[in-house]
């Protein structure tokens, strides 16, 4: 069905070589701090700890909340390049949609709560909203797949991963525009998820909304990681991402999988965007951002590897809340894009990738 | 009758490779196609299995019509293709993998059984059950692509290619291992370039050539015929 | 305008029975071919071509296209078919989008500018240093997206261009940042005519260096690296060459365009990077036919004004005309790869009026 000459496969791993991440062998740890992977694994957490210390707590707290939510979009990403073969870039506007979904949801809810104080929907309103734009990105994705990828997989999958890009851009824009003409073009975002008084973490004051924001993307990651790694039908999404006509012969319904797979990861998105909906309001460009962000975390974990991009995912997220720190506020994209470029000359398979397969014209 | 393809036409894209394929199989029989480079061996199995779409003809398995479905539907009504690039599942171990062939198979028991009859098979599998299947070397791929084949209990196995590009050793071993299936009852069709080693051990035989079925009969007569001693054995 | 059949990397390859002979023109012998007709073979006009080049520089006098806010629409038109034509030759040729153009592009408008404004350097060297300023960073993106596959070598253009974006909004000393720089513009007078000349002619430049680069040699080692690496390095084709030679040309050619666009509209703001911009050139020259070069450049006019008169005329509806090209690029995408040339040489091409085909083809035999 899908003869690509391009074809990236999902992986979960964090090793280079044979040097196992959770090696409890002495030897196999010293060489793997020493592979690349040790390297910007333990750089990446020195330089938090130092910045923690300079600059106080706030700094992890910003790493480990946007890490959380990239972790959510670039999860996804990775998953559709792998098993679908489509190198996004309308990604964020699932994230878009699942923010919009999210506030015309809990706004209503949040009048209500304002006038009924006591009632359940103050706990349960803003799960509500975040559950609603979970579902609401799966749904997009689902039309996509349906109005605009699928048509073209029947066409034609010739130079399949460069024609699937630009239906990507045009499903972007599209999107976009859609936003604009229906909901217009001003910031829609709230105050707050959940009232009340920030929480005291060793000494700093969180508010409860970043801590939920956090507990649902950890939790999140770690069912789907679950998902993907022990259920019939996750293995068969990894099935299908290493080896369609296999996947087809040991009797995968690869239609199936792929319409799972693209409501899946647009769901991660969507739910990105509902979660944080507090921090950034909802408006028709607001994609871009967790898009190329998104993609610095492939590139830099290496293609199709789900651990890597949730590893990945904060260390960028590191990056981006360092920069803004020392370098200033708007040098937030110049610095990652350019570091980011660096891995793509000179590692282009990423940090974690394997060399056999991935960006590399051979 | 187990199998029989009618007057299959099959190609690809705009291109027609098959013209009016014929072929049968009784169950328990243990048949080969051969024929020379690009004469539509694999097609003719890929078009059975499903993976691509017949143009013309039918094809029927079990008294039951299966032309033109989708290939996992295929592999439910019991047909396991081994195919010649194996298409294993590089980043998976090997016990992964043949799990994976047991896909259709729901029952976490029988899984295990099929599992532990496959280790049986090819003690060397067992062996490195925890490898990933990417690493292994070409006759262990050979071994496991078959044995994730055998995973789904299937009635009909096409198998095409197993030896090629292995060493004559290897080969031997795996001529060895599909001759266990075939005599525990599994119905094969085998596709060889290896002619007078696989028209020595099958039953019957089928000569493709140029999308046609040129000749047909027992492997014996087969191996004994002018023509094909001629043009396939050099003789 | 029109080059002879020049198409792309694999987009036809569903059709089976479309036999395109590479230059219709090249069967009859060359002598046979008067002066004229050869002139047009040479620079890759047809004669139907050449027609709209007349017309293209009558335009602005007749009317309705006389008026002043009219002509700006067709500068605007002329300016993105001149984009989408340096856009196709990348993209159409060797099968790698360059998402960072309009970046690449601003960086020629910047560089001009900043010369005119901190050097009192005139606009007319400006924006040809800014072409060689853009080539260099063409070079850069050639040499580094090098070893990559095409896909990646679009994602490290789109970084270029996000960096470049990111750069020319922080670095507020060198380019007021967001605020903009006021630019000189090109000539001191209210009139539009002498800027749409200007861009009639960047436009048919930047067609005729494309033209003439892949009617030679190279065009065919393009294809080939497009269509597939290893085959072209088997055969011996340096990929090498051929693709870092591609990028620095055509982003040479956007830095030029740059520099004019700085020097039309009197001030450059960090905006005109923008990945929409790029989508915007993309979506033109995919929906007028990748690898024809022509298609882009002439489905522009037409499109920059349907987008231009839905956005005046139901303001009301902001992001319509964005909807519109979105959909029309989704729509050609799936259901007719080949965009507009495809079709005018499917439908248009071959009529059986002699006069008709001669207008459509050039000169040929039968
Ligand atoms: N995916 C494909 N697309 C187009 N043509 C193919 C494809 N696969 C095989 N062919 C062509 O079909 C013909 C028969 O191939 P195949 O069935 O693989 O031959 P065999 O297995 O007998 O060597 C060959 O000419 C081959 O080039
Ligand atoms: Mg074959």
């Amino acid at each position: 069905m899908m003869a690509m000459s391009e074809k990236f496969s999902l992986e979960f791993n964090l090793k280079a070589g044979e040097n196992n991440f959770m090696s409890k062998n002495n030897k196999a740890f010293v060489g793997w701090i020493k592979s690349a992977p040790g390297i910007t694994i333990s750089g990446s957490i020195i330089l938090a700890v130092f910045a923690t210390i300079y600059s106080g707590p706030y700094i992890l707290v910003n790493v480990i909340i946007t890490g959380g939510m990239l972790a959510l979009v670039a999860t996804g990403l990775t998953l559709i390049l792998g098993v679908l073969n489509i190198a996004m870039f309308a990604h964020g506007e699932y994230f878009m949609i699942g923010s919009l979904t999210a506030y015309y949801v809990f706004t209503p809810i949040s009048n209500y709560v304002n006038e009924n104080p006591d009632s359940i929907l103050a706990i349960t309103g803003p799960l509500i909203a975040i559950a609603l734009s979970m579902i609401s990105g799966a749904i997009a994705g689902v039309i996509s797949e349906k109005i605009v990828f699928g048509p073209l997989r029947r066409r034609s999958t010739d130079n399949w991963v460069m024609n699937s890009f630009l239906l990507t851009v045009g499903l972007s824009v599209l999107l976009i525009n859609l936003h604009q003409l229906i909901f217009g073009a001003d910031f829609k975002g709230i105050v707050r998820y959940w009232g009340g008084m920030p929480t005291e973490i060793a000494g700093v004051f969180i508010s409860r909304d970043r801590i939920m924001a956090f507990i649902i993307s950890a939790f999140i990651v770690l069912v789907f990681w679950l998902f993907m790694t022990y259920t019939r039908t996750g293995r068969a999404i990894r099935a299908v991402s290493q080896d369609v006509t296999g996947a087809q012969i040991v009797g995968i319904n690869i239609e199936n999988i792929v319409l799972l797979t693209i409501a899946l990861s647009c769901a991660l998105s969507g739910v990105a965007g509902g979660s944080l909906l507090f921090m950034y309001p909802s408006y028709p460009t607001m994609g871009l951002e967790p898009l190329y962000m998104a993609w610095f975390v492939v590139i830099l974990s290496g293609l199709g590897n789900i651990l890597g991009a949730v590893v990945g995912a904060f260390m960028v997220a590191l990056l981006k809340v360092m920069t803004v720190e020392y370098v200033g506020a708007g040098w937030d994209f110049v610095v990652p894009s350019i570091l980011i470029m660096m891995v793509l000359i000179f590692k282009p398979s990423g940090i974690f990738g394997s060399e056999v397969r991935g960006v590399l014209d051979k | 009758m187990l199998l029989e393809v009618k007057e299959l036409d099959a190609g690809y894209g705009y291109l027609q490779i098959l013209r009016k394929v014929c072929l049968t199989i009784d169950k328990g029989e243990y048949v080969c196609i051969v024929g020379p480079n690009g004469a539509g061996k694999s097609t003719t199995m890929k078009a059975i299995s499903g993976l691509i779409k017949p143009m013309g003809g039918k094809i029927i398995f079990n008294g039951e019509d299966i032309t033109g479905l989708p290939a996992y539907e295929i592999t439910q009504k019991g047909i396991a293709f081994v195919s010649e690039e194996m298409n294993l599942f590089v980043n998976m171990t090997v016990q992964e993998n043949l799990l994976m062939g047991a896909y259709i198979i729901r029952d976490k028991k029988i899984q295990r059984d099929r599992l532990d009859f496959i280790f049986d098979l090819f003690p060397r599998l067992a062996e490195r059950k925890k490898q990933l299947a990417g690493t292994m070397s070409g006759g262990e791929r050979k071994m496991l692509a078959i044995g994730r084949g055998m995973m789904s209990n299937p009635t009909l196995m096409l198998v095409d290619e197993p030896s090629f590009g292995l060493a004559p050793q290897l080969t031997e071993n795996v001529f060895q291992s599909l001759d266990v299936l075939a005599k525990s009852g599994v119905t094969i069709m085998l596709v060889e370039q290896n002619v007078t080693k696989t028209l020595s051990v099958t039953n019957r035989g089928y000569v493709l050539e140029n999308g046609k079925i040129g000749l047909a009969g027992k492997s014996s007569d087969l191996a004994n015929d002018g023509y094909v001693r001629k043009v396939f054995l050099g003789v | 305008m029109r080059a002879k059949d020049e198409h792309s990397a694999g987009e036809y390859q569903n059709a089976p029975d479309v036999d395109t002979p590479l230059h219709n023109g090249d069967t009859l012998l060359q002598d046979d071919i008067n002066p004229f007709d050869m002139m047009l073979q040479k620079t890759g006009f047809t004669p139907v071509g050449l027609v709209g080049v007349i017309l293209l520089l009558a335009l602005p006098f007749i009317p309705p296209f006389n008026q002043e806010y009219l002509l700006r629409w067709l500068i605007y038109a002329a300016f993105i078919a001149a984009m989408s034509v340096g856009f196709d030759f990348t993209s159409g040729y060797i099968n790698i989008v360059n998402f960072g153009y309009a970046a690449v592009m601003g960086y020629g408008g910047y560089t001009t500018s900043i010369l005119a404004i901190n050097l009192g350097l005139t606009p007319w060297i400006g924006i040809l240093l800014g072409g060689v300023n853009a080539a260099v960073l063409g070079l850069a993106i050639g040499m580094t997206s090098l070893r990559l596959r095409g896909i990646f070598a679009a994602c490290l253009s789109w970084f270029f261009g996000l960096a470049l974006m990111g750069l020319a909004t922080k670095m507020v000393w060198l380019t007021r940042g967001p605020l903009g720089l006021r630019v000189p513009r090109l000539f001191e007078t209210e009139s539009n005519l002498p800027f749409y000349y200007t861009i009639v002619i960047l436009l048919l430049a930047t067609y005729l260096i494309c033209t003439s680069v892949v009617r030679s040699n190279m065009g065919l080692a393009f294809k080939a690296i497009g269509q597939n690496m290893d085959a072209a390095r088997t055969s011996g084709i340096n990929p090498v060459f051929y693709r870092v030679f591609n990028f620095t040309l055509s982003c040479a050619l956007a830095g030029v365009l740059g520099g004019f666009y700085a020097h039309f509209y009197g001030i450059l703001t960090p905006d005109i990077m923008q990945t929409s911009k790029t989508v915007e050139v993309l979506a033109v020259a995919y929906i007028g036919g990748r690898g024809s070069l022509w298609g882009g450049a002439v489905i522009a006019f037409p499109f920059i004004f349907i987008m231009e008169i839905v956005r005046s005329t139901l303001s009301n509806l902001p992001g319509l005309n964005l909807i519109i090209y979105a959909l029309l690029l989704i729509l050609v995408m799936i259901y007719y790869p080949g965009g507009f040339s495809y079709f005018f040489d499917e439908h248009l091409r071959k009529p059986k009026n002699r006069v008709l085909r001669y207008l459509m083809n050039g000169r040929q035999v039968n």
